[in-house]
């Protein structure tokens, strides 16, 4: 373990990715600690500058304060990208691995129904679940993490096709180890790089994916996300600047951590690719 | 002069390896019109001498002292442009994996003639041409549908002299031939090793050969190399040190090579324990949609096992030798045929009925690097088996540590991970698995292929005494007849999925009745002199 932490942090792109997503997750867990008001109180003037009294991020078209509604967005961003991960990588976890082990009309019939998900166009499908479960988060989570499986599970596939040939397998096979035993405390432990790597990238991936739903009025309307503070603040952006961008910024700057997190640990993960 | 001097070669390791130096010191001479074997088990630094000549080391590792003269010229002090210059030219290599040197998606002609262009100035249908003739030299058939083929359409002998036509196309004075025929079938072995023979002599090139095999180094040297652990413990002209070794080592090396011949007394007659009648199974090729050809991989088998004896199924690859192991412990549904164990049918039994009599066959696999699973402790690994048929885990555990004094591994490996084992302990491992369910029948699939020779004798042995501790009946798969002189009481030939002769190990040996265990008796690597 150590050995693998050190090739992890070897690399300064990996280290600023692991450092950022710390700060931004302890920025997170500590908001309502911090501002035990809430991100929908009302402190002053609308559209304050930064630098304000008392406004370090300036306030918004309604006069709120943006450095409390950054803190809280972190949380929504954070919750929905984790848990929506969670439930894609169960998901296609499930159906790769059934399908990568069983092979022949088992993969066939799970993977037809894959394709299903990944030919139509995904943002389309996720507006669709969304307005007819009625916009909350959770049916953002449910509806990113049905329109995200799909890549889990060809990768997972993937992996238990050469797997399922080792040796060991074969081994586990003749020992009377049950299907559910070989599949799950066999195979999968080492189809679990991958799986690490593309999680971390999908974290990052479902945030975008929430902020595009909360901008355009998606998101669940009780609760602040960093992409609703845009959507709420675009008919400001020319006149105050920082409603828009500060949001932005925090997007950007959590998806990139994320996925200098995931190179980081492919590389960290596969001692081979080490340059 | 000889053509090359290799003088107090050293080559060194990457920081954090078992050793600093894998080559140390080494003083070789390769001359005019001769065949060079360097000899040693893996580990011993041999092929990174070779490639050192070559300078084609991999990454992070480099010759730090001593030099290499070509005609006098010292290769290790050549700019790039000048060794890439040689390759090809001056010194050519092949390798033990034909199907990973060539390239996948380019004709085999297009292949070795881009290998000429690279060196001379000639059109391409020029070097089509010569490319056409070097095959033709390599004794290949049908030369014109050859060019147009792609590797993976060639079998394994024919590949390897596709590579010997493309080291050979520029007219090298040395080749250099790293364990050319290791991968491949030992009447494919010795149909290779002839023409490397034939070729140098006609060409009066020298060859540098590497490999693990004295029995190759007999038939094939006028001069070898000991290597191990980096440093070449003996040299001489062949005859002088096969004829009177003066290091322990190369003792030992020669010792460890199986004889070919047998003594094993076979066990008293009993009822047989496992029964196999008309087994037959097909391979089909394609989808959901086209069913195009079917392959017969093995045709009408028929065979009996009893309590204490070794039964050897003897073939080259494709001869279904494997194919049946698998379906006799049931890793594939055989199509027809019936396998009794104890008078029961396993052949069609389903996967319900079949769990808790799985236990009594087990398995011994090939490949010692992916037959543990490398994320799991050897505690773990052992355990498993039992566990799943409902032992209490820390009786399973006491009788792992046992179960391990027996193979000779200590209980302190319980704790650690596959990779911290070398490939004969692995195959220890591996034993110790199989035995841990406590079977009737033990199924050894091409058990030592993979390790070296001395490494070989003592795993064999250990298989050996265990049948014999346990009485266990064996099936021993192996595609090398001296390795089942050594340990099997009887043997069973197989070729394209059939049963081409069977009987007491003694007698085939002595007198093969069909012509195919003729050659395949023939195709033995010094047979004559060792």
């Amino acid at each position: 373990m150590t050995a693998f932490a050190r090739r992890f942090f070897s690399r300064p792109t990996a280290l600023f990715g692991f450092a950022a997503f710390a700060a931004i997750v302890v920025i997170a867990l500590a908001a309502p600690l911090v501002f035990a008001a809430g991100p929908f109180t009302i402190v002053g003037m609308p559209l304050l500058p930064p630098g304000s009294p008392g406004l370090p991020a300036g306030s918004d078209v309604l006069g709120r304060n943006m450095m409390v509604g950054l803190a809280f967005g972190a949380r929504i961003s954070l919750l929905v990208g984790v848990t929506s991960t969670l439930g894609a990588i169960g998901l296609g976890v499930l159906f790769g691995a059934v399908a990568g082990y069983y092979g022949g009309v088992v993969d066939d019939l799970l993977m037809r129904v894959t394709e299903f998900f990944q030919i139509i166009p995904t943002f389309v499908l996720l507006m669709v679940l969304v307005a007819f479960l009625e916009p909350s988060l959770a049916s953002a989570v449910i509806g990113i993490a049905l329109i995200s499986w799909p890549q889990v599970a060809r990768v997972v596939r993937g992996e238990f096709l050469s797997l399922r040939e080792r040796e060991f397998v074969q081994a586990a096979r003749v020992s009377g180890l049950s299907d559910r035993s070989i599949i799950f405390g066999q195979i999968l432990p080492n189809a679990l790089t991958p799986i690490v790597v593309i999680s971390s990238m999908m974290v990052g991936n479902a945030i975008l994916t929430e902020s595009a739903l909360s901008f355009l009025g998606l998101g669940d309307p009780n609760l602040l996300s960093w992409g609703n503070m845009i959507g709420g603040s675009r008919s400001a952006m020319w006149v105050a600047w920082w409603t828009t961008v500060l949001p932005g910024l925090c997007i950007m700057v959590t998806v990139l951590a994320l996925n200098l997190i995931g190179d980081g640990l492919n590389d960290a993960l596969n001692p081979r690719r080490r340059r | 002069m000889p053509l090359v001097q290799i003088k107090n070669l050293s080559v060194a390791l990457p920081p954090g390896s078992d050793r600093a130096l894998a080559v140390e010191d080494v003083n070789l001479d390769i001359g005019r019109n001769q065949i060079v074997c360097i000899v040693g088990e893996s580990g011993s630094g041999k092929s990174l001498t070779a490639h050192a000549v070559m300078r084609l080391l991999p990454r992070g590792v480099a010759a730090t002292g001593g030099s290499i003269l070509f005609e006098g010229a010292d290769l290790l002090k050549e700019t790039p442009e000048a060794m890439r210059r040689r390759r090809g030219r001056d010194i050519a290599m092949i390798f033990q994996d034909p199907m990973a040197a060539l390239n996948p998606v380019v004709a085999v002609g297009r292949q070795v003639a881009e290998q000429i262009r690279a060196h001379r100035a000639i059109s391409e249908s020029q070097a089509l041409k010569q490319a056409a003739d070097m095959l033709g030299q390599m004794g290949l058939k049908d030369v014109g549908s050859l060019l147009k083929a792609y590797p993976h359409q060639l079998s394994g002998g024919q590949r390897q002299r596709v590579m010997i036509a493309m080291a050979l196309s520029l007219s090298p004075k040395l080749l250099i031939a790293d364990e050319p025929t290791t991968a491949l079938d030992v009447t494919t072995q010795a149909q290779i090793l002839k023409l490397i023979k034939r070729i140098q002599t006609e060409r009066e090139m020298s060859v540098l050969l590497i490999t693990h095999d004295f029995g190759v180094v007999t038939d094939m040297a006028d001069h070898v190399a000991v290597m191990r652990h980096g440093k070449v413990v003996e040299s001489g002209a062949t005859k002088a040190v096969l004829g009177s070794p003066s290091h322990s080592y190369t003792r030992a090396l020669i010792a460890a090579v199986p004889k070919g011949e047998s003594h094993l007394e076979p066990p008293p007659p009993s009822a047989p324990l496992v029964k196999v009648e008309g087994l037959t199974k097909r391979f089909r090729r394609g989808g959901l949609f086209f069913r195009t050809s079917t392959v017969t991989a093995l045709d009408d088998i028929a065979l009996t096992l009893r309590r204490g004896e070794t039964l050897g199924i003897v073939g080259e690859s494709g001869s279904g030798k494997s194919t049946l192991a698998r379906c006799v412990i049931r890793l594939l549904d055989p199509d027809a045929g019936q396998v009794l164990l104890d008078g029961q049918d396993i052949a069609q039994a389903k996967e319900k009925t079949l769990r808790p009599l799985r236990r009594r066959i087990q398995m011994v696999f090939q490949d010692p690097f992916s037959s543990l699973n490398p994320r799991q402790t050897i505690g773990d690994i052992l355990t498993a088996g039992p566990r799943a048929h409902g032992e209490d885990a820390r009786e399973a555990r006491a009788r792992a540590a046992d179960m391990l004094a027996l193979v000779g591994l200590s209980g302190e490996t319980m704790k650690r991970f596959p990779h911290e084992f070398s490939g004969g302990q692995r195959q220890r491992i591996g034993l110790a698995r199989a035995l841990m369910l406590k079977p009737d029948v033990l199924i050894a699939d091409e058990p030592v292929s993979a390790l070296d020779v001395t490494v070989q004798a003592q795993v064999l042995k250990l298989l050996d005494d265990v049948r014999r501790q346990m009485n266990l009946a064996m099936l021993f798969i192996t595609h090398d007849m001296r390795v089942a002189a050594e340990i099997c009481h009887r043997v069973m030939v197989m070729r394209h999925g059939r049963v081409v002769e069977s009987g007491p190990t003694r007698e085939i040996f002595a007198n093969p009745a069909s012509d195919y265990t003729k050659a395949l008796l023939a195709a033995i690597p010094g047979r004559q002199a060792l």
